[in-house]
């Protein structure tokens, strides 16, 4: 198990008109031994562009990349022992299923025997060993995919590197890969790091994250911490749906939680990571499912009126959107059944538990 | 489909498959006939005689060997500057090929001219040699013709070569090499175990065009006196066709060998091709080292200029008063260019091959763009046949069509002996259809077809759409067409040294036979004819150059 770590990495490309671009600005990252690590962010981000100077496809501009403590910055691909997975798979269509899981064995000039048997092996691992005299082409996107992360894990590497593994599969497809990759992890235990547009496979699957915009990282943390304690507005606003309220500090309580004075009333916001003062202006980040309806036994929290303006069926759950105090609007994510009797254009109540806002420092 | 549409369409496939069938099919098939059914009854007779006549066998090898030594040293050439051509971005790549294309302005048969001045056994390199005492007897550097065969078949072809293989390999998408790179492979295993397998259609594509070509060339050895080639026993042949009738069956091997290459070039083409899911971005891959590049240019540079030795030779002797045991001609005069303007017989081969030219490429336009727009537009029972009939002529060599249209021809008006001009005209028009439909083909294929759709939406007829939308947005391609069709067809070589057999017919090629024949003044004068086709040429590839951009090197590409 290896650690990979970034020391202040940038990169510049020569962009169209000649305006260059900022590929990667001072990107520092320490992924763990072990660790499912995920690059998340928009596309252009610079994420893949980090993955590829892990994997030594791109020369960083400053900077240097670690695999295991060892500096890797300038050492050809072949010889840095990553595994990548590409984003197209990358399968090589002229060479059998087998013969594109053996490659790297071949290379490494294993025994014949060997080659044979870590090739299996690394088919049965996928589910894929009754395909190995097939040519890529006939398989389909699962399928291929499959093959992929077999040919990476074949050559047992040190780190294993995923390029929106899972884009160019339907969702259903998505889901099962999903699981497997997860699967895979804690069979292998390789330290990965996996790049990713979709803040859901990050949630559902990273030990940690580190989410990049711009070519920087933005915030790095455990899926739950980033949802729940975002360092900005883009970020809550990149990890799912959420409300903003702007207040002022009026003090903190026994448990560390801060009272917050808004339009709304006073509203108590969950322990913030730094520090903050007294009549110190904040934003307040409310996801939609946070907010509960008010039932017949008293309850902490602040209570908010206002009149429905829109409830829309999503399936599961449904949405309603409240004009509170002040033209404020709040949208609210609840199960069916909780909000049945509520109706738009009448006068509703949204209850806010304490702690179930956060802070968002200014 | 409107209705008038179809009908045209219909009108213009019913005048195109007449064409074809009577100037490519017939004498084909006429050829066939004769080689196979001699006197009515079925019989290989005369291919027996083929590999029995010690002449002809011998003849038959030597071109074989002649064209897979062409073949496997273009290819050893063609590799690195293709790899560096289809892989790298680098400042100065534009430049590399159009210098690429350089030494194909002159066909290898005037080429021979200038290289036998310089390589010949008393030419410039023996006698600069001699001159330093570095030998004491001049060298052989021909091999009895055979090798200098050889070496200017592989230089002017390896254009085409580096040209089919660089876009084969540019097509390989770049993250199946870095996939090879990740899991260890050095960039040579990933270039031999990934790269090459992968561009293997465009090896076999260019590798079938190159030994098509060296295999039927018949100016070639002809100029060296190498007469024991399959195209020169067939040069001969045509003169007594009535009383020696292995010259048919020459012609059918000859003709089925070439049909077969070319038939397994497009399916390789075909069936290889696969298509990488990923972006290709050249941009992707790592610039060339310093010294990469270096090597590259140091290597393009002196293959160009070994390449344009004939050309230069050529030149040479075309403006020198005279050039004899000497390494460089000593005294210069304009005579000879000048000349060839008054002289009778090259004056009267200009005008017939100015005459012959526009006409072939007036009407490769027309068909050419009638052809493209129905592969193009229309969809269509027997379309993927129609494209294999236009792109045919490339698999015919000229030599074998030639000879086809005097065995067919002889006792119809058309009768070549009698007046060559009317076959010479067509013989032209056919071979070079391919081109004229490929440049149409592009030029049809980037015009978005919503923009015919919106002529017609607004109630223009769809032979004033076809008049004001797509000939005018088609243009650039359509005159890069004509020009490329006009300058190739200024110096077609095999077809008209075999039609035109009376010296007021000769067009410039035959002309630069004859001359090279006669002891006074014919060299320089043949020469200075040759300096006028090295200039149109060279005008064409630079106008259709301008008109086609990068696509000018897809013109030479077969799939």
């Amino acid at each position: 198990m290896a650690s990979i770590e970034f020391e202040r990495v940038s990169k510049r490309f020569p962009g169209e008109g000649g305006q260059a671009v900022q590929a990667l600005d001072n990107v520092a990252l320490k992924v763990a031994p072990g660790e499912l690590f995920f690059l998340l962010g928009p596309s252009g981000c610079g994420k893949t562009t980090a993955l590829r100077v892990l994997a030594g496809f791109v020369i960083p501009d400053q900077g240097t990349v670690r695999i295991a403590g060892e500096r890797m910055t300038r050492v050809p691909p072949h010889l840095r022992g990553t595994g990548m997975v590409f984003q197209h798979y990358a399968l090589w269509p002229h060479l059998s299923v087998f013969e594109n899981v053996a490659y790297g064995l071949r290379v490494r000039k294993l025994a014949q025997e060997e080659i044979r048997t870590r090739a299996r092996e690394a088919l049965r691992m996928v589910q894929m060993e009754d395909r190995a005299e097939d040519k890529p082409g006939v398989l389909s996107g699962g399928q291929q995919q499959r093959i992929a992360l077999a040919r990476a894990l074949a050559v047992r590497p040190r780190v294993l590197l995923l390029d929106e593994p899972l884009s160019n599969l339907d969702a259903k497809l998505r889901g099962e890969m999903r699981s497997e990759i997860k699967r895979l992890h804690q069979e292998t235990r390789i330290t990965t790091l996996y790049v990713t547009h979709d803040q859901k496979e990050a949630v559902t699957l990273a030990d940690r994250v580190a989410l990049m915009n711009a070519g920087r990282v933005v915030q790095v943390g455990t899926p739950r911490e980033l949802y729940c304690r975002p360092v900005s507005r883009w970020v809550a606003e990149f990890l799912g749906e959420a409300n903003f309220l702007p207040g002022t500090v009026v003090g903190v309580n026994a448990w560390g939680e801060v009272e917050v004075f808004t339009a709304l009333g006073v509203i108590t916001a969950s322990a913030p990571a730094a520090p903050v003062k007294k009549e110190q202006r904040v934003t307040l980040m409310i996801r939609p499912e946070s907010f509960v309806i008010p039932g017949p036994e008293p309850r902490p929290g602040t209570v908010i009126h206002g009149r429905v303006t829109r409830k829309v069926f999503l399936g599961d759950q449904d949405e309603i959107v409240l004009r509170a105090e002040e033209e404020i609007m709040l949208r609210g994510l609840f199960r069916s059944a909780e909000v049945e009797r509520i109706a738009e254009g009448e006068i509703a109540e949204f209850r806010l538990l304490p702690g179930a806002a956060a802070l968002i420092p200014e | 489909m409107l209705g008038s549409n179809s009908r045209a369409s219909f009108a213009l496939l019913a005048l195109l498959a007449l064409c074809l069938l009577a100037f490519l099919v017939y004498p084909l098939l006429y050829v066939f006939r004769e080689a196979i059914l001699p006197e009515g009854k079925l019989s290989l007779a005369f291919f027996a005689i083929l590999f029995q006549n010690p002449t002809l066998r011998q003849s038959i090898l030597n071109s074989l060997n002649l064209a897979g030594l062409a073949t496997i040293l273009t290819f050893l050439i063609s590799l690195p500057l293709a790899a560096a051509l289809g892989r790298w971005n680098f400042s100065g790549r534009a430049i590399l090929q159009s210098l690429l294309l350089a030494p194909m302005i002159l066909p290898p048969f005037v080429g021979a001219l200038g290289m036998k001045q310089i390589f010949a056994r008393f030419g410039s390199l023996n006698l600069l040699l001699l001159q330093h005492g570095w030998i004491e007897t001049p060298l052989d550097w021909f091999g009895q013709g055979f090798w200098a065969v050889v070496i200017l078949e592989v230089l002017h072809l390896y254009p085409i070569m580096v040209l089919n293989l660089a876009a084969s390999l540019a097509q390989v998408d770049p993250s199946l090499e870095e996939a090879g790179l990740n899991l260890g492979a050095g960039r040579f295993r990933v270039f031999r175990t990934v790269t090459l397998p992968l561009a293997m259609p465009g090896v076999f594509a260019g590798a079938s065009i190159v030994f098509i070509w060296s295999f039927t060339d018949l100016g070639t050895p002809l100029m060296f006196e190498f007469r024991e080639v399959a195209p020169v026993q067939i040069f001969s042949a045509v003169l007594d066709l009535r009383t020696n009738p292995t010259g048919y069956a020459l012609v059918v091997l000859v003709l089925l060998l070439s049909a077969i290459l070319f038939w397994a070039g497009r399916s390789a083409l075909a069936s290889g091709r696969y298509t990488g899911a990923g972006r290709v971005m050249a941009a992707d891959r790592p610039p060339p080292s310093a010294l990469a590049r270096l090597l590259l240019w140091t290597g393009a540079l002196s293959l160009t200029a070994f390449a344009l030795l004939p050309h230069l030779g050529v030149l040479l002797l075309a403006i020198s008063k005279q050039w004899f045991f000497s390494v460089l001609p000593e005294e210069f005069t304009g005579r000879y260019l000048l000349g060839i303007f008054s002289h009778p017989l090259t004056l009267t081969s200009i005008r017939n091959s100015l005459f012959l030219s526009g006409i072939a490429a007036a009407a490769d336009l027309v068909l050419g763009f009638g052809l493209a727009y129905l592969l193009v537009r229309r969809r269509f029972r027997g379309q993927e046949f129609l494209d294999l009939v236009a792109m045919l002529p490339l698999a015919v060599p000229g030599l074998v069509l030639a000879f086809g249209y005097v065995a067919a021809f002889s006792n119809t008006p058309l009768n070549p002996r009698v007046n060559p001009l009317p076959l010479l005209a067509i013989a032209y028009a056919i071979r070079r259809l391919p081109f004229a439909v490929r440049a149409a083909y592009a030029g049809i294929q980037q015009i978005p077809v919503a923009l015919e759709e919106a002529s017609a939406n607004l109630g223009a007829r769809p032979l004033t759409t076809l008049r004001r939308i797509t000939l005018r947005l088609a243009s650039g391609h359509l005159t890069a067409a004509a020009i490329l069709c006009f300058a190739l067809s200024m110096l077609e070589v095999s077809d008209s040294l075999i039609l035109a057999m009376q010296e007021r017919f000769y067009p410039i090629t035959k002309a630069i036979y004859d001359l090279t024949g006669r002891i006074t003044e014919g060299v320089p004068y043949a020469s200075a004819l040759g300096v006028l086709g090295m200039i149109l040429l060279f005008a064409g590839f630079l106008f259709a150059g301008a008109a086609l951009g990068r696509r000018l090197g897809e013109m030479f590409r077969i799939g």
